[in-house]
């Protein structure tokens, strides 16, 4: 602060500036395009600047006017509630297939652990990507459009999605092991799949029950609207009220997806917890 | 008038735990190199927080240049802090943030939002930034992000940062404890001379004896939330020491 | 007294180990019973075997798939354009939210905590809850058919998760830097600008782009509830019972599932 500091600064530190040639320009370049292409997004999605605006009123008058009040009783009925069991039924069920079909196929889709990297690996990585690639809606429908209405394409279509969401966490958790522990048991001259059991799986239980609950989570979460395209529980209902135009029966059901959504979570979060404690 | 006046400060972090400072009272005047020297625990990082509130005292006053601290809203708050430069054991610098915009964060009481948002500084804030980091020998790094300097470095752009503040007084809380002895040595004398330059008290917590001997013109001995001692640096016998330490040995 | 005690202690965990492996089996075979059950009811009462048919049925329901129609190709770039800027307009929206919803749902920098940190959890928790088949359902419902409503759903189911992750970071970020911030005299404003945003910024845009790969695939099933996008071709090919074009859907909808994928890899790997 004194004089003498102020008025003999060194030579080489008399300029600073914020910006710096090639890095500054790169930043600002990219922000740059980013922001051009949301406005070209906008402009080529038609989507006018007044909708937006507008938005707010319309969503505050949907819900106080057409969803207000839900028709709770609605949501009481046993009818109902039998389907809210069934999608139940469809949630787990669709995940324990899913996680069952994905222990081979994550073991196989697994670069350091598959049997054989030349065909099996890439037909399993092959596998893994469509069934996550294709959204759970679309399995929903082809499945339907094959096997007809009912709750058999629903855990198939749940099965699949599970499998496409637990078989990636599953080989990632493969990828990931200590391969010392791999080479003390192929030293005895173990086959694959012995290796597989001896030395892989236990040292991915405890990942895999983690991952294993949370696919429930997002099988269940999934199960609540794959009705919706004709594969069984509570989504048949949500068709049935949003086409018919009932709206106070949409929110009731809107209410109990959410409710039961967040009570499996929380079931979830509880049994993750248990497991990586005990 | 003193600097900086203390009066029977107190403070208990819960409301049924023990009382951490138990009524302090001291005056850091314009010159002082004040060192608060006393076994772990004593409350010395606490006394330090207390006086530009990131704890907040339970009673007593702290009295900044005739400005009672303790009794300013929010706003004064941060003019009373502005005035009062820190400098941390773990450094505690914006590890992601390039050298100088830790070092220009000190100027941040000083400037509006969206100035801070926009990370545009006045002219003169870069300026004497440039001379400070040239100060404190870090001119080649001053683009560099602060993680990755080492630990002397982080603590000398800790100096830098506080400094910048054209604080009143400097608070500094064991700023050597993370560093090996020489390099400890070398940010105690700097922090002394641009102390002594910028015309700035230092009040230091310290546990290192032989440094506080060495540095301070005065020192407190607190042990327990107690003033055990306070006098000039020269009266510290090792009596003084044995009784200050009595607690450590135990 | 200390073998005494010790011989009790290990006598007691075995006898709880007992106790605990017959639960154990207990419940598996609960499990087991349940899964069975849960078979019987849904899948072989539930269906309509007959309709179904044999094998070969299925087969020949498989092989209208096939060829696919390759003449919808051109049809199929604007939509699959749509389909992606739906994607990309939707994460960005999630992104501005989820600002907010994380600022208010991390308890160490949540402004009034009693108002606003059940305020953000409550969004989060809701945000994620809902499939994206039942946000679009209620974006089409307020604010009319096209890409918007799909946008504000995509951006809806994903402000969850981004501010989930974004507000755990915000918990875990070293006090410290925070503290030096508020020493200097910086305001609230300041410190989240300068303590906050630094530290978690790479966590916020990793998820974000992650969401965005995600995102691609949500934005695929838009047009199933009148959202905009290849859903909407999609949907269209099936009522025309032109299986053949569903088939090269299909084929769009991976290809552009491919490059973001492609594309999200080679981004977090620059930015990281
Ligand atoms: N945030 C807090 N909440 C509750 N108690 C605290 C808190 N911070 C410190 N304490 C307690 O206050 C007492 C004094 O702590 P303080 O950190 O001030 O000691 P110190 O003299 O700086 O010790 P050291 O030399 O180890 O840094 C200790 O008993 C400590 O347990
Ligand atoms: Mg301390």
């Amino acid at each position: 602060m004194t004089a003498s500091t102020l008025s003999t600064p060194r030579d080489s530190v008399k300029t600073w500036r914020r910006f710096k040639y090639p890095q500054s320009l790169i930043k600002y370049g990219i922000m740059l395009i980013i922001l051009v292409f949301i406005a070209i997004s906008i402009q080529y999605l038609n989507i006018h600047l007044e909708r937006v605006l507008t938005m707010f009123g319309r969503l505050g008058n949907l819900f106080a006017n057409r969803y207000y009040p839900p028709d709770i009783p609605y949501i009481l009925d046993s009818e109902y509630l039998g389907y809210v069991f069934e999608t139940v039924k469809m949630a787990y069920l669709g995940a324990l297939f899913g996680i069952l079909l994905a222990i081979p196929l994550s073991w196989f889709a697994s670069f350091n652990m598959t049997p054989n990297k030349r065909f099996l690996y890439p037909v399993a990585r092959f596998l893994l990507m469509v069934c996550r690639a294709v959204h759970e809606m679309i399995w929903t429908i082809l499945l339907v459009t094959i096997l007809g209405f009912g709750m058999l394409p629903g855990v198939i279509a749940l099965s699949l999605f599970s499998l496409g969401f637990t078989g990636k966490l599953f080989s990632e958790e493969i990828e990931a092991i200590n391969q010392g522990q791999v080479e003390a048991i192929q030293a005895t001259g173990a086959n694959p799949l012995k290796v597989f059991v001896y030395a892989v799986l236990p040292q991915v239980r405890v990942a895999w029950t983690g991952i294993s609950i949370y696919t429930w989570d997002a099988a269940f979460r999934a199960a609540t609207v794959v009705g919706f395209f004709g594969a069984g529980g509570m989504g048949w209902y949500l068709r049935r009220t949003v086409q018919q135009v009932e709206s106070n029966r949409v929110a009731a059901i809107l209410i109990s997806i959410v409710g039961l959504v967040i009570i499996s979570e929380v079931a979830s979060a509880w049994a993750r917890n248990k497991v990586s404690t005990s | 008038m003193a600097t900086l006046e203390v009066k029977d400060l107190r403070i208990r972090y819960n409301r049924s735990g023990p009382e951490i400072l138990k009524g302090l009272s001291f005056n850091v005047e314009q010159e002082d190199f004040f060192a608060i020297i006393g076994p772990s625990g004593a409350g010395k990082s606490t006394l330090i927080r207390c006086i530009n509130r990131l704890v907040e005292p339970n009673s007593g006053d702290v009295i900044l240049n005739g400005r009672n601290i303790t009794k300013v809203g929010r706003r004064g708050l941060r003019k009373a802090r502005r005035n009062m430069g820190m400098i941390f054991q773990e450094f505690n610098l914006v590890e992601r943030m390039s050298v100088m915009d830790n070092v220009l964060s000190g100027r941040l009481g000083y400037i509006g939002n969206f100035r801070s948002f926009l990370r545009f500084y006045p002219r003169a804030d870069i300026q004497r930034a440039l001379e400070l980091l040239d100060e404190v020998g870090l001119s080649d790094f001053v683009d560099k992000r602060a993680d990755e300097l080492s630990g002397g470095q982080r603590q000398r752009v800790g100096i830098a940062r506080a400094l910048i503040q054209q604080p009143q007084i400097l608070l500094v809380d064991e700023p050597t404890s993370s560093l090996d002895p020489k390099i400890a040595r070398e940010v105690m004398g700097m922090i002394k001379q641009m102390s002594e330059e910028a015309g700035v008290p230092v009040l230091c917590n310290i546990h290192d004896v032989q440094l506080a001997l060495e540095f301070s013109n005065k020192v407190i001995g607190l042990q327990d939330g107690f003033k055990k001692f306070e006098g000039p640096t020269k009266k510290v016998d090792k009596a003084t020491l044995d009784e200050i330490y009595a607690m450590e040995i135990l | 007294m200390m073998p005494s005690t010790l011989e009790h202690k290990l006598a007691k965990i075995l006898t709880k180990r007992k106790k605990y492996k017959a639960i154990r089996y207990g419940l598996y075979i609960f499990i087991f019973l349940l899964v069975l059950g849960s078979i019987q009811t849904t899948i072989i009462k539930d269906t309509d075997w007959e309709k179904i048919g044999t094998f070969g049925t299925v087969v020949k329901a498989l092989a209208r798939f096939f060829p696919p129609d390759f003449s919808l190709f051109p049809h199929l770039v604007k939509p699959t354009i749509e389909t992606f800027m739906i994607a990309c307009l939707g994460t960005f929206l999630a992104l501005v939210l989820a600002i907010p919803v994380s600022w208010f749902a991390a308890h160490n920098i949540t402004p009034y905590k009693s108002i606003t940190y059940p305020i953000g959890r409550a969004i989060m928790t809701l945000s994620r809850s809902v499939h994206e088949i039942v946000w679009g359902l209620i974006f089409v419902a307020a604010v009319g058919l096209g890409a918007f409503p799909g946008i504000l759903a995509v951006a809806m189911r994903s402000i969850g998760f981004i501010s989930k992750l974004t507000a755990e970071a915000i918990e875990d970020i070293n006090p410290g830097q925070m503290e030096a911030i508020r020493a200097t005299g910086a305001n609230g404003f300041q410190v989240i600008l300068y303590a906050v945003i630094p530290q978690i910024l790479p966590v916020f845009v990793g998820n974000t782009i992650f969401q965005w790969d995600i995102n691609i695939r949500r934005a695929t099933i838009m047009g199933l509830v009148g959202a905009g996008g290849l859903g909407l071709t999609f949907h269209r090919q099936l009522v025309m019972y032109n299986y053949g074009g569903v088939t090269t859907v299909i084929i769009a909808l991976l290809l552009l599932i491919a490059i973001g994928e492609v594309g999200s890899y080679y981004i977090r790997k620059a930015i990281i």
